[in-house]
């Protein structure tokens, strides 16, 4: 009945049954009819989902921020932009985060990325097989194409900088905990340590309220266990940044390695990423959480003459998520980036699924308020999680079906650098990674392939089980 | 962490077989006996002279287990500088610049592509138990897809296939024979009827997919593994059915 007076209001641009459905209070009609928006955009919006969200009154929609990386930092620009009054809780500005660092071609146009942010243009890469079969993949790379390394700390403060600019309030604080609204229009209490202009102090506690929050607070993210988002499985990526000598310096010039190998991650691989003057050499697992230190010295000596006579000069670790947490979303409260577990598989790659599930967010906070003149609910951000899921599920699919063909074990390993060295594969697997899009092939290149892979797999493990004659 | 269930369920089957071999740093007198046994098929000489450097290596690593890694970097370092020449890489006079050269496995004018096969076999085995570093001025580039696909096929397909296709006659002959004496329907008869015929499918699919006792359980497994990510994405959305809110 609500639903049919709702349509009968839309044919008829009578606002008044509308708005009694409402249950707002009289003084707040004359504001409404003047400001409502035309029938149009009310047809995007579904017709259970307008009913309830009442209209703001002098104030624009606030929403916090929690996090300031590239999630938090995009989150914060859209919403900004999108005439939301927003905060921008990070705990510490100049952030130097353990990060492989890597971002695909699309995020600089995309996220309108300053070409100087980018350290580095990576365009040659080696796979190195457990038993050190060499394949160089990059040659099907058009001029233009390239994987940016970027600082994590150059490009964490240039997304907020901007974000600040848009009119985004940036706060130095620590995230402690929030207290959870009782009904739809409470706003939520977000308790903070600030550290706004005190230097090494512990900090003033501070209160903020907001009608909606987006938690960007990375892998081990305090909103998401606020609202009980449930825990993942992850990795433990560990990595030594290691300032080697000049000449060697030369090969890593644009060239990252990737070394594939029991020895050196029994389900991820060890990597040479080449930095701004430095190479960043680390593994990662989730299963063998404990041999990670012995993992890091078989990277080492993979890499050992390409690295020889190099000093450390940083050990980090961080955990990346393995899969998204079970509640992505609870309330008006949703999770964007590391603290929804947006790292996909067999890459792990998380910068650009990050800074985009951040800007999604804030667009569906955005519509769903119209522009910050609504109070948003819980529908509105089940919104992005639906576009989200929708758009990137065929990637995450694919990276998790090769994950589990191709690092199972050794032979498949040598499966997966023997099949690298096949120009086709180069192709559909850059252009899958550096416009994050799932191109279809030519379909008889498709079954070549298909034939390729599986009689690539069937000679290692063949191979591997004459290896296992041996030993017996 | 239920996803570590199946990621070790084929790595530690494989890590078991290693198991003598996986502290390699502590025993290097294990190491040094293991060695010599592929060495001893085809190459005596090498063989044992790559045992011997690796004795020294391992020595030299476990000299250098300090808990500081930066210390062990730098000691790493001189020990590279050090034991330069003797590092103990893979050394066969059969492989010259990165790859088998098939002239030296020919006989009688032919590519002997079982030796190749085993050649490349033990490399895979030395590299497993003492990862070598890469290099640059000595790439690997061996592609297995050099041996043709009849020499693949000749060594390892056709023996299983006369195994299975054993298992099949034999099932197939025991089992004619007992619907014969339970119903009195004869064999061709019985490949008439439907019920028959499906139980004939059931049969080959089931020789063909259950090789071992294990399989039945890695095939359960494999069957949760595939749909495993898809549930931990849909995982928010079954909240959602459940709490009241309505979604159009």
């Amino acid at each position: 009945m609500a639903s049919s007076l709702f349509i009968a209001a839309r044919f008829s641009s009578d606002l008044k049954p509308f708005v009694g459905l409402r249950q707002i209070p009289p003084e707040k009609h004359t504001p409404l009819s003047k400001s409502l928006p035309t029938p149009q955009i009310h047809r995007r919006f579904r017709i259970s989902a307008s009913k309830s969200r009442p209209k703001l009154s002098g104030r624009n929609l606030r929403v916090a921020v929690v996090g300031g990386g590239p999630a938090g930092g995009a989150a914060a620009e859209t919403l900004a932009k999108g005439g939301i009054e927003t905060f921008l809780i990070e705990r510490k500005l100049d952030n130097c985060k353990p990060c492989g660092g890597a971002i695909p071609l699309c995020m600089v146009g995309e996220f309108d990325l300053p070409l100087d942010i980018i350290d580095r243009r990576v365009t040659k890469m080696k796979m190195i097989s457990p038993s050190n079969v060499a394949v160089d993949i990059g040659q099907t790379l058009k001029p233009n194409e390239y994987i940016g390394m970027v600082r994590r700390e150059v490009l964490d403060a240039y997304l907020r900088d901007r974000a600040s600019a848009s009119g985004a309030s940036v706060i130095n604080g620590l995230f402690l905990r929030m207290d959870l609204p009782q009904d739809p229009t409470a706003p939520y209490v977000l308790h903070y340590n600030s550290y706004d202009g005190k230097t090494g102090g512990v900090g003033e506690k501070l209160t903020l309220e907001v009608d909606a929050v987006i938690g960007a607070d990375g892998a081990n993210s305090r909103v998401a266990k606020n609202i009980g988002a449930g825990e993942y499985d992850y990795a433990i990526a560990f990595q030594e940044r290691i300032k080697i000598p000049d000449e060697k310096m030369v090969y890593y010039e644009n060239l990252a390695e990737m070394y594939v190998g029991d020895d050196v991650s029994p389900d991820f691989y060890g990597w040479v990423f080449p930095k701004c003057d430095h190479v960043a050499v680390g593994t990662g697992t989730v299963t063998h959480k404990g041999e990670i230190k012995k993992f890091q010295l078989a990277t080492r000596l993979r890499a050992k003459e390409k690295i020889s006579g190099g000093k450390i000069i940083r050990v980090e670790a961080h955990p990346i998520p393995e899969h998204p947490r079970p509640r992505r979303l609870a309330g008006r409260v949703a999770l964007v980036g590391d603290a929804a577990g947006y790292v996909t598989k067999c890459s792990g790659e998380g910068i650009y699924f990050a800074a985009k599930s951040g800007r999604m967010c804030a667009e569906a906070i955005v519509e769903g308020s119209e522009k910050g003149k609504r109070m948003v609910e819980e529908d509105d951000l089940r919104k992005y999680l639906e576009i989200w899921d929708k758009t990137y599920w065929p990637t995450y699919k694919v990276l998790d079906v090769l994950q589990k063909v191709f690092y199972r074990s050794n032979p498949a390993r040598e499966a997966f650098v023997e099949m690298c060295a096949d120009e086709y594969v180069q192709k559909m697997t850059f252009d899958s990674y550096l416009y994050k899009r799932v191109v279809p092939g030519n379909p008889l290149d498709d079954l070549k392939l298909a034939v390729n892979t599986i009689g690539s797999l069937v000679r290692a493990n063949a191979l591997r089980r004459e290896m296992d004659k041996i030993n017996i | 962490m239920s996803m570590s269930v199946f990621f070790p369920s084929l790595p530690t089957v494989l890590t078991r077989l290693r198991l003598p071999q996986k502290p390699h740093l502590l025993h290097p007198f294990k190491n040094r006996l293991y060695l010599t046994l592929p060495g001893a098929a085809a190459d005596n000489g090498p063989g044992m002279v790559s045992s011997a450097t690796l004795e020294e290596k391992a020595e030299k690593k476990e000299g250098a287990s300090p808990v500081d890694s930066k210390e062990k970097l730098q000691k790493e370092e001189e020990d590279s500088l050090v034991s330069n020449g003797a590092a103990a890489n893979f050394k066969d006079p059969k492989w010259v610049g990165g790859t088998w050269d098939l002239q030296q496995f020919s006989k009688d004018g032919k590519t002997n592509w079982d030796a190749v096969i085993d050649a490349e076999v033990r490399r895979r085995k030395w590299l497993e138990d003492n990862p070598e570093a890469s290099s640059n001025d000595k790439p690997v580039v061996f592609d297995t897809s050099i041996i043709p696909w009849w020499a693949w096929v000749k060594r390892f397909h056709l023996p299983e296939a006369e195994r299975l296709n054993g298992r099949a006659a034999m099932i197939g002959f025991f089992m004619a024979y007992l619907v014969d004496s339970l119903t009195g329907v004869g064999l061709v008869d019985q490949m008439g009827n439907f019920f028959c015929k499906t139980l004939l499918f059931v049969a080959v699919v089931g020789v063909l997919v259950i090789r071992k006792n294990e399989d039945i359980e890695n095939l359960k497994k494999l069957l949760e593994e595939t749909t495993f990510y898809d549930k931990q994405w849909q995982a928010t959305w079954q909240d959602e059915n459940r709490s009241s809110s309505k979604k159009d």
